[in-house]
């Protein structure tokens, strides 16, 4: 008996623009009707939600996007997010712009700590870390190049551990 | 044609762990429950994320060991912590890996790799909880909505408390109660601890149900022996 359909198949795929470097798992889901693009080098885990429906999302290059996100842009202005972001376990992206090198506006290199939470239409500026019960503080370590490199290692590894298949996404 | 089998929500293995069909499990070759583990509805387990760089002996390909009695709640997340490595470069490896060399390092490869993840008996994860731990010892109740960081190591006998967050390379000592943002110990547990954390039902109930039932049939030793498989 050939297995039934999924309900998720049955939602129109929204128009994508892969790199060929992506490497996203089978059971990611994008969904929705605006353009999704995904940078070189980005990795999308299995059971990311990226939903399109009410405005276009694009990522940039060298992007881990874990499980159990889900990435929403809130209206017809998209959200962007830039290159080097790493999107942990459980998080919530619904702001409009994330900066290069960082985890709602957020500027350069910031990093957002667990269970934290930005405000609507709240600018976090470069270079900021927010952690604990939403403190905040400027980190001027200087350390985004390191962190980079590790970055660059941390997805080297991926792509020999998730099965990669952006065939499946492509329309 | 063969009756058609019913579909609960569980599928209970040989050694009496009961895993949801919502669950998801990815690299389940690289899973080890040791037994009478529930796993619940929307529960993700990160067996994939193995180690990249060439294994040890010992522990082979294993991503996540978990020990008996445990409990994974509602959208609880296991996932095994990474790191970069150093280490002497291994000749044999080729083509060689990335080579930094400082002025007072010997030769040094640095490369990724997710790092086995350890948990012991008795351990209740609540709902939504992310753990990344290196190491969970036995008798570790972590309520909901807890992060504990990666390389955590969390000793025998603790209690997390809601909404904790634990911060990457923390060890928290046996017998603790931890709370807060990034979660310190706050108070001690008392010597006791252990039989409120345990997740089995405890012995005097065990025996209740066995006169219970032994009320109503005669007791054999196949009677008992299948009570506590029951339970």
């Amino acid at each position: 008996m050939p297995p039934k359909p999924r309900p998720s198949e049955a939602v129109a795929k929204p128009p994508t623009v892969l790199a060929s470097t992506v490497v996203i798992a089978e059971t990611a889901s994008l969904t929705g009707t605006f353009p999704i693009k995904i940078g070189a080098n980005t990795v999308i885990h299995p059971r990311a939600k990226l939903a399109s429906a009410h405005g276009p999302i694009t990522i940039g290059e060298h992007c881990i996007i874990c499980e159990r996100t889900q990435i929403c842009p809130p209206d017809a202005e998209g959200l962007i997010i830039g290159d080097g972001v790493v999107v942990e376990v459980n998080s919530v992206v619904e702001g409009s712009v994330v900066g290069a090198g960082s985890v709602v506006e957020v500027g350069l290199n910031c990093k957002l700590g667990p269970l934290t939470k930005v405000l609507e239409g709240e600018v976090v500026e470069d270079n900021t870390v927010i952690f604990g019960s939403g403190q905040r503080r400027i980190d001027a370590s200087g350390t985004a190049d390191a962190r980079r490199r590790l970055l660059e290692r941390h997805i080297e590894s991926l792509r020999v551990l998730i099965p990669s298949n952006p065939s499946k996404f492509i329309n | 044609m063969p009756p058609k089998q019913t579909k609960g929500e569980y599928i209970e293995t040989d050694t009496g762990n009961k895993v949801s069909r919502k669950s998801v499990i990815l690299g389940s070759q690289n899973i080890i429950l040791g037994g009478k583990t529930i796993i619940q509805a929307d529960c993700t387990i990160r067996g994939d994320l193995r180690r990249t760089v060439a294994p040890s002996q010992q522990s082979g390909n294993v991503a996540i060991a978990v020990g008996r009695y445990c409990f994974l709640s509602r959208s609880s997340v296991l996932r095994p912590p990474g790191r970069t490595h150093q280490k002497p470069v291994p000749t044999y490896v080729s083509p060689r890996p990335p080579v930094v060399q400082g002025a007072d390092q010997p030769l040094l490869c640095r490369t990724f790799s997710y790092c086995p993840m350890k948990i012991g008996d008795h351990v209740f994860v609540g709902e939504g909880s992310v753990v990344e731990a290196a190491l969970i010892g036995s008798y570790v109740h972590i309520a909901k909505d807890c992060v504990i960081g990666k390389f955590a190591i969390i000793k025998d006998c603790v209690r997390i408390e809601e909404g904790t967050v634990i911060a990457p390379n923390t060890v928290i000592p046996s017998f603790s109660l931890v709370s807060g943002r990034p979660g310190v110990v706050t108070d001690e547990l008392p010597e006791t601890a252990q039989e409120g954390l345990e997740c089995r039902l405890p012995n005097y109930l065990i025996y209740n149900i066995i006169y219970m039932i032994a009320g109503v049939q005669t007791l054999t030793i196949g009677v008992v022996k299948n009570i506590y498989r029951m339970i």
